[in-house]
């Protein structure tokens, strides 16, 4: 089970960095399932390592796909440094005590795509102002913000149960 | 899990995502022209808001500092300003005060302690004998009298406030130059009343009430404050109301005042009074 995720994951920053190099639909738009990826490492997995596997991740799609270093990197972080906290306040503690998953089929669609959507809006936040550096203004900033938060959405909810493995037992 | 392991785990989580965090910042700015410039725009700024946050605190706390030194430098301008009057004074000898203007000593002190409260309120000064004061000096501002050295201790003085129904100031309105005895009247710390103002001195409402120069404690033509309504009394005097200028709820820093003539003043007055006793 432990190798299925490992792989999946893999898979999954492979299909990050195709995201990266090859989708792009404008300068208001991208696509990152990279939030959706942190948000489902096993809970485990406690939060130094979660942020050390995070940190990998960014600067492996940063390294190998044509980001700005360092830039997926700083926006991925603070995702899984606040994961524990966010999984805590939606679906308490249980997750934790019983080192269950994320699951759509425990949890629901909708609470899992919350959560989703909180950790993408994190790392788009921080991912747009520091890639802007302060030469955008601030409506670029807020309908790229926008944008790309529909569409990373749009491409992680179906990807979010390949990652809760629970469903597939 | 117990207390302190989480809190070892927290301090350790956090230590972790701000070392992985500046890593990246690290990254970021080295390997970006236009990240550099941002990253090194926003450290700035952060650099000039703490320290300048830091220089207002420290700013705040030598305040009293500066205005002590700021009272200093206002006597002594006061000194010079005071030396121009009179030098101005000397070439028109019409024009020449009850007292010489050189013939008062100042000394700027701090109010410690006042009481505003009751209708014979004091004053305690941070200026004692060591350092000049002696009893029934006056005491002032630039905007009015402010009291009467009652008691004086080696580092600090004892005050009759104005705001005591007992003391007088002996004033005068400036349009008609009529003299009377201004006292406190123990309602508003912001009002006095000007009595024994014959009735065929003229004044309006608005004129400017200064000292009279008349006593022996307070130099000529501190302002004090403005005349307001006015009432017969008995069918000989006026009575004045007078807004002050002080505000007497708000004050710290004073001038302390001594005629340095009036031993002589008393003598002369003393040889005048044996002089009619003789007669008689």
């Amino acid at each position: 089970m432990r190798r299925t995720f490992t792989l999946t994951y893999l898979v999954m920053v492979v299909a990050q960095m195709i995201f990266t190099n090859y989708f792009h639909f404008s300068p208001l738009c991208m696509v990152t399932i990279l939030p959706m990826m942190v948000l489902c490492i096993p809970t485990r997995i406690n939060t130094v390592w979660a942020m050390v596997i995070a940190f990998a991740t960014g600067l492996a799609v940063d390294f190998l796909a044509e980001g700005t270093l360092g830039l997926n990197a700083l926006s991925i972080v603070p995702v899984a440094y606040a994961r524990k906290w966010l999984i805590g306040i939606i679906f308490g503690t249980e997750p934790f005590e019983h080192k269950e998953n994320l699951s759509t089929r425990k949890y629901g669609f909708a609470r899992v795509s919350f959560a989703m959507i909180i950790v993408t809006t994190l790392f788009l936040a921080i991912y747009i102002t520091a890639d802007c550096a302060g030469t955008r203004p601030l409506w670029f900033i807020a309908s790229k913000l926008g944008i790309s938060l529909a569409a990373s959405y749009l491409v992680s909810a179906p990807l979010v149960n390949l990652l809760s493995y629970d469903d597939r037992r | 899990m117990p207390k302190e392991r989480r809190l070892a785990s927290d301090i350790l989580g956090l230590t972790v995502f701000l070392l992985l965090e500046t890593a990246a910042l690290l990254m970021l700015s080295n390997n970006n022209a236009m990240q550099k410039l941002w990253i090194s725009r926003i450290s700035h700024g952060f650099m000039a808001k703490t320290w300048g946050a830091t220089q207002a605190v420290r700013g705040y706390f030598s305040l009293k500092g500066q205005n002590d030194s700021l009272a200093l430098e206002n006597e002594r301008l006061r000194e010079i300003v005071r030396d121009y009057k009179a030098a101005a004074k000397e070439s028109d000898p019409s024009a020449r005060p009850v007292l010489g203007n050189d013939g008062f000593k100042y000394i700027p002190a701090t109010i410690i302690k006042s009481g505003r409260n009751s209708q014979h309120n004091y004053l305690i000064l941070d200026k004692g004998s060591e350092d000049g004061v002696v009893e029934n000096s006056g005491i002032i501002t630039s905007k009015g009298v402010i009291g009467i050295v009652d008691a004086v201790s080696k580092h600090y003085s004892f005050a009759i406030s104005f705001l005591n129904k007992e003391l007088n100031i002996s004033a005068r309105i400036d349009s008609s130059g009529a003299v009377g005895p201004l006292a406190w009247d123990g309602l508003r710390t912001d009002e006095a009343v000007l009595r024994e103002i014959p009735l065929q001195f003229r004044y309006n409402p608005g004129d400017t009430i200064y000292t009279s120069g008349y006593s022996a404690i307070f130099p000529p033509d501190i302002p004090l404050g403005v005349a307001g309504e006015a009432k017969v009394i008995n069918g000989a005097t006026n009575e004045i109301r007078v807004k002050l200028f002080q505000d007497h709820s708000a004050l710290k820093y004073v001038t302390i005042i001594e005629n340095t003539r009036i031993r002589e003043i008393e003598d002369i007055e003393a040889t005048e009074d044996k002089r009619k006793e003789d007669r008689k």
